[in-house]
């Protein structure tokens, strides 16, 4: 079927390169292609209309899930945007880089800056002699990553149904848990406003490792074995940093897809008036070609007479 | 290690904690803060309450004003929220989760799920029960259904005597 359309493609092109050479294509390819655009334009409106619904329900879900994570405000220092580059000589000798980017495309850049600064801290890293592995969330990322570091990559979470879940979050925490690091950085996108958002970075030291009773000596522990209950406390910090990490992104690729989805929209729009514009061109210039022939036509035949 | 035993006992010796607990040198503030979170609600956010009384796995206590910074695991029991001093407390059933009170009397209480006692079903509750017994006897000694079976059978339990329902053993 797919070998036949082929076929048949290559077959018209001849014909349509030959009446390109004249310098202007008929009226009925012009028509084509303006339908076409018509098309796309109503598929990337509609793609709008359903980003803008969606994006209330995940803002929704952010605004609860960002009281959710306050609590992990006291153990780790707050998000911060990877825009600049990011210093990794601070970091410690084990980095596992936990990626959030989205299942579906056509949202803009979310998912371009999230790996593109994961790229950069993996070169960072990689010159100070430190190890770095990677957990993906989204087939996005995966894609985009495995290009490169394929090596690195220890697991990959996507085609997850949306909206996310919690259990969802606790399930990847629970998978990325699995690896042996000193810190856990979580790269995703803040959402800022339906226009923007900044790609951030978030590191959580791992409180289950050597050390890890040092921190929080102001606080009492219940029940008093500190270090087990540190062991259950970071995993469960690891998951509520996980959820907001999965919101902010899931928010920020809405409104970034909305976006997109306008911009393609209004180009859609100005690439149809041009289109339009040709089309009425040719028509004319037709018209004016067929009265020519018509006049001259007559006049010959008035001659004869 | 008294301090755990007081803990302990903290349904019954509230207000001599009270005291025992709180900062002797700093001023305490005369409320506390309370922030009562679930990953898709947020049920209490920087409210002013009197006292908490929380479900800690190793044993119920309270929270005032003042009181000393304790990070706790939770244990399915009840969150007492005491919104004014003499009140009628208003009540939480929480799964699991945990507590952080921090040096600035602000407490944290972020759980996963949590529902108010009175919203709870008798006949769901015994029903869950019984399942989860069900699937307990079901399963091998030392699976994960019969770990996963333990929980249901104790957070079950914990939600009946919230309510003060007696299960059938």
């Amino acid at each position: 079927m797919h070998a036949h359309a082929c076929r048949t493609l290559r077959q018209a092109r001849p014909l349509g390169s030959s009446l390109s050479v004249r310098g202007m294509a008929t009226e009925k390819q012009i028509m084509m292609r303006i339908n076409a655009t018509k098309n796309i334009s109503k598929i990337t409106q509609s793609m709008k209309m359903v980003s803008a619904a969606k994006l209330r329900g995940d803002q929704a879900r952010l605004d609860k899930a960002q009281p959710f994570n306050a609590w992990t405000a006291e153990l780790n220092e707050p998000p911060m945007v990877t825009e600049d580059g990011i210093d990794t000589s601070g970091w410690p000798q084990k980095n596992l880089i936990v990626a959030i980017s989205s299942d579906r495309g056509l949202c803009g850049g979310v998912n371009s800056f999230v790996t593109r600064a994961i790229k950069k801290m993996m070169i960072s890293t990689k010159e100070q002699g430190k190890e770095t592995t990677l957990f993906v969330v989204g087939e996005k990322g995966r894609s985009q990553l495995s290009r490169v570091h394929a090596d690195e990559m220890t697991a990959a979470c996507t085609d997850a149904t949306t909206p996310m879940q919690f259990g969802m979050a606790t399930a990847m925490a629970t998978e990325a848990l699995k690896n042996d690091f000193d810190t856990m950085h979580i790269v995703f996108n803040v959402f800022k406003s339906a226009i923007a958002y900044d790609t951030s970075i978030k590191s959580l030291p791992n409180l289950a490792k050597e050390g890890g009773e040092e921190q929080m000596v102001e606080y009492e522990f219940e029940p008093d074995t500190k270090e087990e209950v540190m062991q259950d406390m970071y995993e469960y910090l690891v998951a509520s940093q996980m959820w907001h990490s999965l919101m902010e992104s899931a928010t920020s690729e809405q409104s970034s897809r909305m976006n997109a989805m306008e911009n393609a929209s209004k180009n859609a729009g100005e690439m149809i008036d041009s289109l339009t514009l040709i089309y009425n061109r040719a028509r004319q210039s037709r018209i004016t070609t067929e009265l020519i022939e018509i006049i001259s036509g007559a006049s010959a035949l008035e001659e004869a007479k | 290690m008294l301090g755990v035993a007081a803990r302990r006992v903290a349904g019954a010796a509230r207000p001599a904690l009270r005291t025992a607990r709180c900062f002797s040198t700093a001023e305490a503030p005369a409320v506390m803060k309370l922030n009562f979170c679930l990953p898709h609600e947020t049920i209490y956010k920087d409210k002013d309450v009197d006292q908490v009384i929380i479900p800690g796995s190793a044993g119920e206590y309270g929270v005032t004003a003042g009181h000393s910074p304790i990070v706790a695991e939770l244990k399915p029991g009840v969150v007492q929220v005491v919104h004014e001093a003499g009140q009628e407390p208003e009540n939480f059933f929480v799964s699991a989760g945990f507590a952080l009170t921090h040096p600035t009397s602000v407490t944290d209480i972020t759980a996963i799920e949590a529902v108010r006692v009175e919203e709870i079903d008798e006949g769901a509750v015994k029903s869950s029960y019984d399942a989860a017994k069900r699937e307990m006897d079901a399963a091998t000694e030392g699976s994960r259904e019969a770990a996963e079976a333990q929980v249901a059978v104790e957070t079950t339990k914990a939600m009946a005597a919230a309510i003060g329902v007696v299960l059938a053993s």
